[in-house]
């Protein structure tokens, strides 16, 4: 019986591990999930990446912040400056799985698990954020519109780590992220949308509008986006955007949801996040996580 | 109302045994009462050092798998070991070639303990290896060559009871079956309930409603994946098993492997919970085959996916057409119904439920005429079976919702119609039971009350109710109680803990009889060779009857005492009692000897042993000679009754409906125990929400299952749990178990499901007919209402 499981606490060693074709794990929430349903069997050689620490934290840099790959989602979803400036990844951040999985689940995992369905990239690809991967010859930055070539495929090679996320400002910005919730935890997105924002007076000056889970990766739609510049972002505008992101999305029928539930609901959810982008553009309220407030409670 | 009183008797505990400075939740601390209970397995499940049988090991244990059809109706054609065998590290491989070629089943014998010819569903047992470790007994498994030919699969309900239908058993005719069962080839049982004379009622009626509702087969779910352990000494066999049901588990092995039941010994650890899906023989005598061809103690864990493929017992799958005739007063004349009940492949209990489904669909009413057939198909799908309160909850949505049509067409508030037609003290039951004392209508009254039925309610949100009734099960059960030389008691039962805490809290009985604290018995259970016969924790029967065998084991003990006593205060036995821990002469307190003491006296002589069984109460008198396929459930004995309502919100858009408020109010006999009660009512909410709203089973177009993982299997979580306000109707009835009290298990998932739908139809103006009520459903029902 081979297999090799080493934990190391230098990036070095990691990649070194890596070059050797040892499979990277950092919480694990998708890799031993998914081998306990029997979706694929555990990597024979595991190197995980948890007890290295430059791996780890978020910090402001000139333009924005450098995330640590193995931050968790809590610590995202508690993070300050988050919550503040890019709310819609505090959004996604504090709705992924349970509380077990927010703790031990990390960024760098999610954005390398490249589901189509993954709470966090929606968000990312709407701050325009850049990942940096490193290989023991080298590091270089993927634009997260181009780390996914499908479900369950990345840009990054196997002898790659992600090492940190950058995530630039968009200075004033509102953003929101809202995930149709069947339920209120434990939740994969059957339908999500990030909506971020820049206004000039009533006028929205700038628009991002992505959607999840209605397409094999995580994109943006350019005529939703448009179709919100220079409106009021007002609720015809709104739904106009949910209305272009709908026509747009190529959503499947499966156990979770009909293609024809799906997109209806891609018009409402991204509706629905754009006037939650467009409300905290303004300044106004809106509670974290979005999704709790417009799926919710009393 | 008993809502937060468990949590204020935790944190006064807490703060008693200094684990708190104050307790914020309590008001001043003098006002809360000491708590009722400490559950004796309570520290060992709440710090995780209690032991599950899935932690077990014994010396030179192999590791079993098993290999399943994987398909869901085929011939086999050929099946080959050889290749799993020569594999290194396995020590057996069985099949059906390798046990006692007997069909067994609860009342109709129809399934064997590995497939022989036919796979009838994708989950049926081929074969079993045992190996060194796990890996190798699933490569073992997977190793084993079938060679199978399709079949037809038989799924639509309605299509598998026509006669042009694909016979799931070609040889049914010859199946051994309980005398009463009618069948008919893929009609595995059917069973009438039949009152005057429904068809000329519903014709002079002067309003008939008619609708029918389609509900989704749904999964118990317990948190434990279940585990079995076999090892045998000799020709003896000592099984370790998650079951609800260890004597029943030890029949079954005694009957499928050919042995006395003295041969084998049940032994459960800690129970993961069950919620009927571990009623009845599991796995347990494939397992002891699989160890005695091994020559080695086997042990089998289930992975999440096998507890949701292999077992047999899911919710069943049901189409439910009701009809009922009123007079434009309100009053019920009529009601007619045809249920088809999914069977699925075999059937363990399934043929008694369609009877119980029957009686579901009468519900606590009172009606005159009644005409109800519930027909128990095969399909190729997983085998039905128990599930909490099984068919319940199902037929309650179906009727209850039903009732509101009715009462819509009427124009009359649906309280105002409930109100009119439940049964009352005195009323005749569909097989002619006169009701005794009961307080169903205060059920009503107390929920509607409770969330404020009537109010004004903010935009999306509304209210409905759904009321219902479940029977008792009057049974055998047994238990020995001994009271040790320094005073402290052991009770050892045969009854199954199943984390109700329905055991647990036996020490309550034993302490009023014997003027005991509860927390001076020692609970020994679920060990066939260690406790008197008990029939499992099932039908919500432990308290009910194992109570009442505590309850007589411990007035045996209390006799004994007290003759103890008499002789050394040299008073009247007549005169004397047991309090405090004491035996006194009534009302004296310098007449008067500890049980300590007496105890220590008796570990001299006699010593204190009591035993205990009683007789059940009897089942109501029945006059159901027109009912057909009477399986015992024409009647029902001790009914409690209940009724939930749920406020909701729903929200338009996407039909996602969040439960915003339930009340709950039950008329469950005396209660015992507040706080287990009370959890039962919280544990069983929850699991209605689910069946109401997430919780169904996907089904391919063959029979498979398509979502049998957690997170497309969609239970409902703590964070969907509104707040719950319990409340207990009094009405202790003279027929039920002792000082009156009723099983309080199963009753609380019954009529959420209803009081949900019937929220959800009053706050979008149409109904959903079709359960789960996922939110797709929703949207598509107000879509084909003419809302975009």
């Amino acid at each position: 019986m081979g297999g090799h499981f080493s934990a190391p606490s230098s990036l070095s060693d990691a990649l070194t591990a890596v070059a050797a074709g040892h499979r990277p794990v950092a919480g694990g929430t998708d890799l031993v999930v998914g081998t306990r349903q029997g979706k694929w069997t555990l990597p024979e050689d595991l190197v995980a990446l948890d007890r290295i620490a430059e791996l780890h934290g978020i910090v402001a840099t000139d333009g924005g912040l450098r995330i640590g790959a193995t931050t968790s989602h809590a610590d995202l979803a508690a993070d300050q400056a988050i919550r503040e400036r890019w709310t819609a990844i505090a959004d996604a951040a504090s709705i992924v799985g349970s509380p077990a999985t927010r703790h031990i689940g990390t960024l760098g995992g999610n954005l390398a698990n490249a589901s189509p369905a993954a709470e966090t990239s929606g968000p990312l690809l709407c701050f325009e954020a850049l990942v940096e991967v490193r290989s023991a010859t080298g590091s270089r930055r993927i634009a997260l519109a181009d780390l996914f070539s499908g479900p369950g495929r990345t840009a990054i090679r196997q002898d790659e780590i992600i090492v940190a996320v950058e995530l630039p400002e968009l200075a004033g910005a509102g953003s929101c992220y809202v995930r149709l919730e069947f339920r209120r935890q434990m939740e994969i997105a059957v339908v999500g949308a990030t909506a971020v924002v820049r206004l000039e007076g009533d006028i929205v000056r700038e628009a991002r509008i992505a959607i999840t889970a209605l397409a094999p990766t995580v994109r943006r739609i350019a005529a939703a986006e448009s179709s919100l510049i220079g409106s009021d972002g007002g609720p015809a505008a709104a739904a106009e955007a949910g209305r272009l992101a709908a026509g747009a999305a190529t959503p499947i029928s499966d156990v979770r949801a009909s293609l024809d539930y799906r997109r209806a609901m891609a018009a409402v959810v991204v509706r629905r996040a754009v006037t939650g982008a467009i409300a905290r553009a303004r300044g106004e309220t809106l509670l974290i996580p979005a999704s709790a407030s417009t799926f919710g409670a009393s | 109302m008993v809502e937060f009183w468990h949590a204020q008797t935790f944190c006064a505990y807490l703060v008693a045994r200094r684990r708190l400075r104050t307790c914020a939740i309590l008001a001043p601390m003098t006002a809360i009462p000491p708590p009722a209970l400490i559950r004796q397995d309570g520290r060992d499940k709440v710090t995780g050092s209690g032991r599950y049988a899935a932690d077990l090991t014994v010396t030179g244990m192999l590791h079993g798998a098993f290999r399943v059809a994987d398909v869901p109706h085929a011939r086999i054609r050929r099946l080959d070991t050889t290749a799993a065998r020569a594999l290194p590290g396995v020590h057996a491989v069985i099949t059906a070639a390798d046990v006692p070629d007997h069909r067994y089943g609860a009342f109709l014998k129809d399934r064997t303990l590995f497939a022989r010819d036919v796979v009838r569903w994708e989950g049926e047992l081929i074969a079993a290896v045992a190996a060194t470790t796990p890996e190798i007994a699933a490569r073992a498994a997977a190793l084993i060559d079938i060679d199978l030919e399709a079949l037809p699969s038989v799924t639509d309900l309605e299509l598998a009871a026509r006669p042009d239908s694909p016979l799931v058993h070609d040889a049914w005719a010859t199946y051994e079956a309980d005398e009463n069962l009618v069948r008919d080839r893929n009609l595995a049982s059917r069973s009438t309930i039949v009152k005057g004379d429904a068809a000329t009622a519903m014709a002079e009626a002067d309003i008939v409603v008619k609708d029918r509702y389609v509900a989704d087969g749904s999964h118990a779910v317990p948190i434990e994946p279940r585990a079995i352990l076999a090892e045998w000494t000799g020709d003896h066999v000592t099984i370790w098993t998650s079951t609800q049901v260890p004597f029943a588990v030890r029949s079954g092995v005694a009957e499928t492997l050919g042995l006395a039941q003295n041969q084998i010994r049940v032994i459960v650890p800690h129970l993961g919970g069950g919620f009927g899906a571990k009623c009845e023989l599991g796995f347990e005598a494939q397992v002891a085959a699989l160890s005695k061809a091994a020559g080695r103690a086997v042990k089998v864990v289930f992975s999440r996916r096998e507890e949701f493929l292999l077992p047999d017992h899911r919710r069943e799958r049901m189409i439910m057409e009701l009809e009922t005739g009123v007079r434009r007063d309100g009053t019920i004349v009529a009601r007619r119904g045809h249920l088809i009940v999914d069977n699925g492949a075999y059937s363990m209990d399934e043929p008694f439920l369609g009877q119980l489904a029957a009686m579901f669909a009468v519900g606590p009413y009172r009606i005159p005429n009644i005409d109800i057939t519930a027909d128990t198909v095969y399909t190729n799908t997983q085998p039905s079976g128990s599930v909490r309160a099984p068919t319940g909850p199902t037929t309650c949505w179906a009727l209850e919702q039903h009732h509101d049509v009715v009462a819509e067409r009427l124009g009359l508030d649906p309280v105002e119609f409930r109100r009119r037609n439940l049964v009352h003290e005195g009323d005749t039951g569909p097989a002619g039971q006169v009701f005794e004392r009961i307080g169903v209508l205060e059920t009503l009254e107390r929920a509607a009350a409770a969330v404020g039925w009537g109010k004004p309610l903010p935009e999306g949100e509304a209210i409905g109710v759904a009321t219902g009734w479940w029977p008792s099960f009057p049974l055998a059960s047994g238990a020995h109680l001994t009271i040790n030389a320094d005073g402290s008691g052991t009770i050892v039962t045969g009854a199954q803990e199943c984390g109700t805490g329905a055991v647990m809290a036996l020490p309550i009985l034993a302490a009023e009889v014997l003027g005991m604290r509860p927390d001076q018995f020692r609970i020994l259970y679920q060990d066939t060779d260690a406790g008197p016969y008990d029939s499992g924790a099932s039908g919500s029967q432990t308290t009910f009857n194992n109570g009442r065998a505590v309850i007589a084991a411990a007035t045996e003990v209390r006799d004994q005492l007290l003759e103890l006593a008499a002789n050394l205060l040299e008073a009247n036995l007549a005169d004397l009692e047991l309090v405090d821990g004491m035996a006194r002469v009534k009302g004296s307190s310098t007449a008067s000897v500890s049980i300590a003491d007496l105890a220590s006296e008796a570990s001299g002589a006699g010593l204190l042993l009591g035993r205990g069984s009683g007789l059940p109460p009897p089942t109501p008198a029945v006059n159901a000679a027109s009912c057909v396929g009477r399986l015992g459930a024409e009647s029902f004995a001790a009914p409690t009754f209940f009724t939930h309502a749920a406020r909701v919100k729903v929200d338009r858009d996407t039909g996602v409906v969040r439960v915003l408020e339930i009340a709950a109010a039950h008329e469950s006999g005396t209660i015992i125990n507040p706080i287990g009660a009370a959890g039962q009512i919280y544990g069983g909410v929850a699991m209605g929400m689910g069946q109401a709203l997430s919780e169904g089973i996907q089904l391919s177009a063959d029979g498979r299952q398509r979502n049998a993982y957690l997170l497309d299997y969609k239970l409902q979580t703590v964070a969907d749990m509104p707040p719950i306000h319990v409340d207990f109707v009094d009405a202790p009835s003279p027929t039920a178990g002792p000082k009156g009290l009723k099983g309080i298990a199963e009753p609380p998932n019954v009529p959420t499901p209803g009081a949900i739908a019937n929220a959800i139809a009053r706050a979008l103006g149409t109904r959903i007919h079709e359960l789960p009520m996922t939110p797709e459903r929703i949207w598509g029902a107000m879509a084909a209402n003419g809302e975009s």
